[in-house]
């Protein structure tokens, strides 16, 4: 707006008139009054793992999932254990059992089975990396979930040992460089949904932290249920994957959208269904921010054949035994 | 007390029900439950066991039955397993969990000699490895013995002043799977022999908290010196339960150690398990031929009970140890710590402390075989590297 | 020996400096020692490594309590603890891009060295965006400062294999780096830490939350800044788009139109007629499909309550003269603010070119006639037939406390057509306006309207109407440059109309009751002024042709006129009018702006009565500049899904040329939908937080917190991972540096 002094001395407004004005805005400011923290979390601040971590992601989301239902839990002394912080305080706000390694299933198996002979029905859940469950806790998940104990067991995939800096695991994907494969993990990944489902377990699921209203639901499906229930989780670890702390989330959704990490369910380890189908994404906008993925055994050529026959294989799946 | 025939193992089944039953007016119980020759007919019968509240989990390794002892301790259950030999070294890790977490579970282990080369009979050797692993070691003597020890074994590891867990050793096959007459409690006399098990620490869905996250050096160092202090709060503690014992039973099971003719025995034997028993027949043979001998069973391996041993060693300037169990480099693992409490103490100069190594890999120790380890002692007026007797089947 | 401290943070790369450090003294021939204080943190916490270097064996294995100097990896850890234990000559060497000097309240008196070795990190890519790897870098600012040869940096450097960038980093650092020794009284170091009794696993406080702020550990902080929609910032009439759209979404239609009604009185006007720059500047265009925000306010003009009118509180008088757009925009804000408003129109009803100059198929009477009337019944007198020339103007400024004039333009562009023409030419407007009360007849008639605006095809699709055929329309450049709108374009081709383009009259000549135009073909040239393309003669043979028709039309736009103008008033820059001398006469709408649309009239209007209503009250209603607009690169796209829009329906061609019954019908909801609501609910929010949650339910860390509008980061905790930001779907939350 000008004004413009008149001869007699006199202001009078005028008109800017090529401007357009702007609407009232909604102004949204925090006040100053500290705000109420309504829930206890499972994950807290303060915990020590880095920005960005997929587990914390998968954490929070949990907590949502469950809403003011405490879970027992058990979790390996992994990155989960870690995360926690330094005794006598802890970044969980649910009770925990840092079992060792490989014994994750074993031990919430015993709180489980004391629990429900006192009548307690709180979930028991088992909170536990792809090095605790693929690998050095495979003997003990699988008799767990052969013995269909009332658990729910999370993996958290980042696909690598995060806590010892990033070695191979059997779930590292082919091609994939981590500490102990510098040019590229030669194997391909353990293939840990087909195993599960081959238990015969109530549930298994895969949760995506881009998926929200997909994840909350499974997890709710799989507290509805009783006995072995499976989720797997992938984790995005930022420090591992040599990625952006800020596109955990995202590239999860690439993940899912591109076709390498399906988002399907398995009932009774027989029964398939398919939540997302790929679409959004691509291959190369998955794996090009992720520095791990820049050696030479990666082929893009042959991921995409992988990524194929997973497809091909589920849509079978779900033609022969829909769910 | 019904006076049966049992072989140690069911003896040993038995008992530890009884023990889990008895919780069931609080949380139960629960356990793992793993086959390892010779402690498999336990598992097997706790197996067949409908508690009333509680259950045993048939788990795919040691290690996990441990981890489901560990699990039920935490979510507040008496909890207990056995194991034996290499079993207990694929469980070791969480052994060790057991004892850092100070979670009062009981387990039998029954000896047997570690492999390769395999060998199922009677050593030491296996739960001795554990001694490290902040977990209570009895070694009883036989049936009766066994029986009386797995319920003390559970009054002491839960009593609020210890909580940590506790093993209760026998010898394989020359207990486990020899008929015995023995005189088992009924579950009335459990009930009011155990009162209900309290874990402090057991997670709480109403105050969250981490067993088990990580600790600095220095709340480390804190975490092994409370262990330390509740260790040696033992032996006070163990009377207490045979105290208690005696009232609920009428009788009084042997504590920490048992003397036999040490009064005044210019020599004396240490020793444990069946080997004492046999040893005891000697000693009393020799005194009867007028010689000045005497001998202790050593039950309490864990806390080792030096004090007492200090107090009921008298005048004795020949000291023998027997170990049926051998710390390649070292010797005999009961030696090592007859010689500390003894060299730590440096007030009895030219006391003679020898090491016998007898029995490995189940060798029959005979009269024969103990006799002549007290002729080679009384011999002694220095001691020596280790004696190794090795004997047949 | 000289022990050196580093303090860094995790992913940092602080235990290789310290290695690179010691193999550097190695390489000189000398002992040393390089080791980290490995704990459980991680990326991001703050974490030491030491190097001590002597020429004797090294046997000390503690940690280094008193440095000779110390490394300080972060500017974040700057601080009085940096000096604990420090030897009074030691070096202080910073990563920050501040000069020595400028950490003089913090290190005064101390041996300070400053390199901005996160920006060189980052220009040599070495480490992610989020946490740069800056050890290197400050390898050669330390070696530098510590009085390395270069050799040995790079032999260090080498040995371990590192690549030719990390070396030309610490090229540039080592000699970029400052030093200078700060005057001053030597500042105090801070306390180590109290320790605290150990705790037992029994106690009851195990489980407590943690201690440790991990916000420390951050680098960047995100922080909640709201942008302008490019909707909002494209309305000429200033319309809350993105806020009505909403409140359709969440099928509050009774809320969308009062927000409508809070900026423009002519919601049911609008939702018809306007070219919307809106849906023009929508970030779901190249996605998909604009929101269609027309039908959208359409919908809401019909089916939402309006709120009861005010009346006027204040004794302040206004005139209004113009009862088109823009004074009707003024009179109704006017009124609102509580001033007693004249309304005085020449023409016997109200409404101006919107009346007569808007046919029926595309804004039905009763739709005007009901919004004019919402307007009058706010206390507003209206005077009809009532003629404003320069004297009445000066009078009722006598008579009111401001007169605010939006005459529109009234003086119409002819075109010389030569001296024969008159009988067959006439103007658009009129046309238009004698047609919506079919005072004229041109049924069978060949017609030629000329121009490319509105009122050409207004008047073209009206004469088809009527009867007319054929109906064309000449224009001078090509389709994409009429200014008319596009739709309307469509639909009149759909209809029937043609279309020449680059076709310009010269002449007309009467022939035997017919007239002959004879025109120009032209080709577009150089862009002009406005930034079209200039349309330039052909100078080919067939250059010129002759077409007969019965009627031209004339529709080439409009001027103000002046005459009303009060003697000295100026026309002055960006079509601002200076008021005459003493009086208080504001001026707008099409009158003063030229703008040509319902809606810039309308927000004409409305900053007039802001200006009428600062004069006489002092009040300023003014609103603060608008924050930058969101544009589609603000919008996080993989979160959306897409769509196409609701479009509402239109009569067919065939029944729309013979009628004057409106062509474009209103979204209709269908039986369990709510089409309105769904067409609404496409709508981005760009650069709006419409309290989606999709941050608070991301935050990693649970350290955001919403409690109705009020958001709440916890900057205790918060690492800055930056994941709010980037699942913000609007561009809402960003991310700054510490």
């Amino acid at each position: 707006m000008s004004r413009t002094v008149s001869s007699t001395g006199r202001v009078t407004p005028c008109e800017h008139l090529d401007v357009a004005e702007p609407p009232p805005a909604v102004v949204v400011q925090p006040s100053a009054d500290e705000l109420h923290i309504p829930t206890e979390l499972i994950l807290r601040p303060g915990n020590t793992n880095c920005a960005g971590c997929g587990m914390s992601l998968g954490l929070q989301l949990l907590k949502q999932a469950l809403g003011d239902e405490t879970p027992y839990m058990s979790i390996p002394a992994c990155c989960g254990i870690v995360t926690a912080g330094a005794f006598p305080t802890s970044a969980y706000g649910a009770p925990v059992a840092a079992s060792t390694f490989a014994s994750a299933a074993a031990v919430a198996c015993g709180i489980s089975t004391v629990l429900r002979q006192n009548g307690d029905d709180h979930p028991v859940i088992c909170w536990a990396g792809d090095g605790g469950t693929y690998d050095i806790g495979m003997a003990t998940i699988s008799a767990a979930a052969e013995r269909n104990d009332d658990i729910i067991y999370i993996c958290y995939d980042n696909e690598i040992y995060g806590n010892t800096g990033g070695q191979r695991s059997s779930a590292t994907p082919q091609g994939v460089a981590t500490s102990t494969t510098p040019r590229g993990k030669p194997e391909r990944k353990k293939d840990i949904m087909r195993i599960m489902a081959a238990h015969g377990i109530p549930y298994a699921a895969t949760l995506s932290v881009a998926h929200r209203d997909d994840f909350l639901r499974k997890v709710r499906t799989a507290r509805s249920l009783t006995g072995f229930r499976f989720l797997l989780l992938l984790s995005p670890c930022p420090t591992g994957w040599k990625s952006e702390p800020d596109e955990s989330v995202e590239l999860v959704r690439r993940a899912v959208g591109c076709g390498l990490f399906p988002l399907f369910e398995v009932f009774d380890g027989m029964r398939y269904r398919i939540n997302v189908r790929p679409g959004g994404a691509t291959l190369e906008q998955y794996t090009s921010c992720q520095r791990r993925y820049t050696s030479a055994a990666i082929d893009a050529a042959t991921i995409r054949a992988g990524i194929d026959e997973q497809w091909k294989w589920l849509d079978a799946q779900c033609r022969a035994f829909p769910a | 007390m019904p006076r049966t025939l049992l072989t140690g193992n069911h003896a040993a089944g038995r008992v530890l029900a009884l023990a889990g039953e008895a919780n069931r007016a609080a949380r139960g119980c629960c356990g793992g439950a793993y086959p390892i020759t010779p402690q498999t007919e336990i598992i097997e019968y706790l197996r067949g066991v409908n508690f009333t509240r509680g259950r045993i989990v048939p788990v795919e390794s040691e290690h996990s039955a441990m981890a489901v002892c560990i699990g039920a301790a935490l979510a507040g259950a008496r909890a207990f397993t056995a194991s034996s030999a290499n079993g207990l070294s694929y469980m070791t890790e969480n052994v060790f969990a057991a004892g850092y977490y100070r979670l009062p579970i009981v387990m039998i282990a029954v000896n047997r000699t570690l492999g390769p080369p395999w060998n199922i009979w009677v050593d030491q050797g296996d739960s001795l490895a554990l001694r490290d692993a902040a977990w209570l070691q009895f070694y009883t003597e036989a049936h009766q013995d066994l029986v009386d020890t797995i319920l003390l074994a559970f009054r002491v590891a839960e009593d609020a002043r210890v909580l940590l867990p506790a093993m209760v050793a026998l010898d394989g096959f020359v207990v486990s799977h020899t008929q015995m007459v023995v005189d088992l409690p009924t579950q009335e006399q459990v009930d009011a022999f155990l009162p209900p098990c309290r874990v402090p620490h057991a997670l709480r869905a109403d105050h969250p908290a981490t067993v088990g996250g990580l600790t600095w050096p220095a709340e480390t160092a804190h975490h092994r010196r409370e262990i330390q202090e509740a260790m040696e709060r033992v032996p006070a503690v163990l009377e207490e339960a045979l105290d208690a014992f005696e009232r609920c039973f009428g009788r009084r099971p042997s504590g920490a150690l048992a003397e036999t003719q040490t009064e005044d025995a210019e020599t004396v034997l240490i020793s444990c398990n069946t080997m004492s028993r046999t040893l005891r027949d000697v000693i009393r043979a020799r005194r009867e031929a007028g010689e000045k001998v005497g001998m202790i069973n050593c039950k309490l391996f864990r806390p080792f009970p030096r004090q007492a041993l200090l107090d009921s060693i008298g005048q004795a300037t020949r000291v023998g140890v027997l170990d049926r169990n051998h710390s390649p480099g070292s010797g005999g693992v009961f030696w090592q710590e007859v010689a500390a409490t003894f060299g730590g103490t440096a007030q009895r100069d030219g006391r003679v402390i020898q090491d016998y190594i007898v029995g490995l890999g189940g060798g029959d120790v005979t009269p024969a075989v103990l006799n002549e380890v007290v002729d080679d002692l009384r011999r002694r007026n220095h001691a020596a590297a280790p004696v190794w007797r090795e004997v047949a089947l | 020996m000289t022990e050196l401290t580093i303090c860094g943070r995790g992913g940092q790369g602080g235990v290789t400096l310290a290695k690179l450090i010691a193999t550097a003294a190695f390489q000189r021939g000398q002992y040393s020692q390089a080791f980290g204080v490995y704990a459980a943190e991680r990326s991001g916490a703050p974490l030491a490594a030491y190097v001590r270097i002597d020429d004797r064996e090294i046997t000390n294995h503690n940690q280094v309590r008193q440095p000779d100097h110390v490394i300080v990896l972060d500017r974040t850890l700057v601080g009085p603890q940096v000096l604990a234990g420090l030897k009074p000559d030691g070096w202080i060497i910073v990563n920050t891009a501040e000069s020595p000097d400028e950490l003089s309240s913090i290190f005064s008196g101390w041996h300070v060295a400053t390199v901005d070795a996160t920006a060189i990190a980052v220009a040599n890519k070495l480490g992610t965006r989020a946490v740069p790897i800056v050890n290197t870098t400050m390898l050669g600012a330390v070696a530098r400062v510590l009085t390395f040869d270069w050799e040995q940096i790079v032999g260090a450097l080498q040995s371990a294999r590192f690549s030719e960038a990390n070396l030309a980093a610490a090229r540039t650092a080592y000699e970029a780096v400052r030093m200078a020794l700060l005057p001053g009284v030597r500042a105090a170091a801070a306390c180590a830490k109290s320790t605290a009794a150990p705790a037992s696993l029994f106690d009851e406080n195990v489980g407590a939350p943690p201690t440790i702020r991990t916000g420390a550990w951050a680098t960047r902080r995100p922080h909640r800044e709201q942008l302008t929609p490019p909707c909002v910032a494209a309305c000429p009439a200033g319309n809350d788009v993105r806020s009505f759209v909403a409140e359709l979404g969440k099928n509050n239609v009774d809320g969308a139109l009062c927000i409508l009604l809070e900026t423009s009185p002519l919601p049911g006007v609008c939702g018809r007629v306007c070219p919307a720059p809106c849906m023009q500047r929508c970030n779901r265009n190249p996605f998909d499909e604009s929101v269609q925000v027309r039908e959208l306010e359409r919908y809401a003009a019909e089916h939402g309550r309006r709120p009861a009118p005010t009346q006027p509180w204040r004794a302040s008088r206004v005139a209004v003269v113009g009862s088109g757009p823009a004074g009707l925009s003024a009179t109704y804000h006017l009124a609102r603010l509580g001033h007693c408003v004249s309304l005085y129109e020449s023409r016997d009803e109200l409404g101006g070119l919107l009346r007569t100059g808007i046919p029926a198929y595309r804004l039905p009477r009763d739709v005007l006639d009901e919004e004019i009337s919402h307007i009058l019944r706010h206390g507003v007198k209206a005077h009809l037939g009532y003629q404003v020339d320069r004297a009445t103007l000066l009078e009722l400024s006598r008579r009111h406390d401001a007169v605010f004039v939006a005459t529109g333009l009234q003086e119409l562009r002819g075109l010389d057509l030569g001296p024969r023409a008159d009988g067959f030419v006439m103007q658009g407007v009129d046309f238009l306006d004698r047609a919506r009360g079919f005072d004229i007849a041109v049924r069978g008639e060949r017609v030629v309207v000329i121009g490319g605006g509105n009122t050409a095809v207004d008047a073209a699709r009206s004469a088809l109407r009527l009867g007319a055929h054929p109906v064309r329309i000449f224009y001078r450049r090509t389709r994409a440059e009429m200014p008319a709108i596009g739709e309307e374009i469509d639909e009149a081709l759909a209809e029937g109309v043609e279309l020449q383009e680059l076709v310009a009259p010269l002449a007309l000549r009467p022939d035997n009751g017919e007239a002959v135009l004879t025109c120009a073909r032209l080709a577009l040239g150089e862009p002009d002024q406005t930034g079209r393309p200039r349309p330039i003669p052909l100078t080919s043979e067939d250059a010129q042709f002759d077409i007969r028709c019965d009627r031209v039309i004339l529709a080439m736009g409009q001027g103000r006129d002046i005459s009303l103008l009060p003697e000295g008033a100026e026309v002055r820059m960006n079509g601002a009018l200076a008021g005459w001398a003493g009086a208080p006469l504001y001026f707008g709408g099409d009158f003063a702006t030229n703008d040509g649309t319902v809606a810039a009239a309308l927000g004409s209007g409305r900053r007039a009565a802001w200006h009428i209503h600062l004069a006489l009250t002092g009040e300023d209603l003014f609103p603060p500049p608008l924050q930058p607009v969101a544009s589609a690169e603000y919008v996080h796209w993989s979160q959306f899904d897409h769509s196409s829009a609701h479009h509402a329906p239109h009569a067919p061609p065939v029944q729309r040329r013979r009628s004057f019954v409106e062509v474009r019908q209103s979204l209709s909801d269908e039986p369990g939908h709510n089409v309105a609501a769904e067409e609404a609910a496409r709508c981005l929010s760009c650069g709006v937080c419409n309290l989606c949650d999709q941050c608070i339910e991301h935050c990693p860390e649970g350290v955001l917190r919403r409690d109705g509008d009020c958001f709440r980061f916890d900057f205790d905790y918060c690492k800055g991972c930056g994941v709010c930001a980037s699942q913000c779907p609007r561009g809402v939350i960003h991310m700054a540096e510490l």
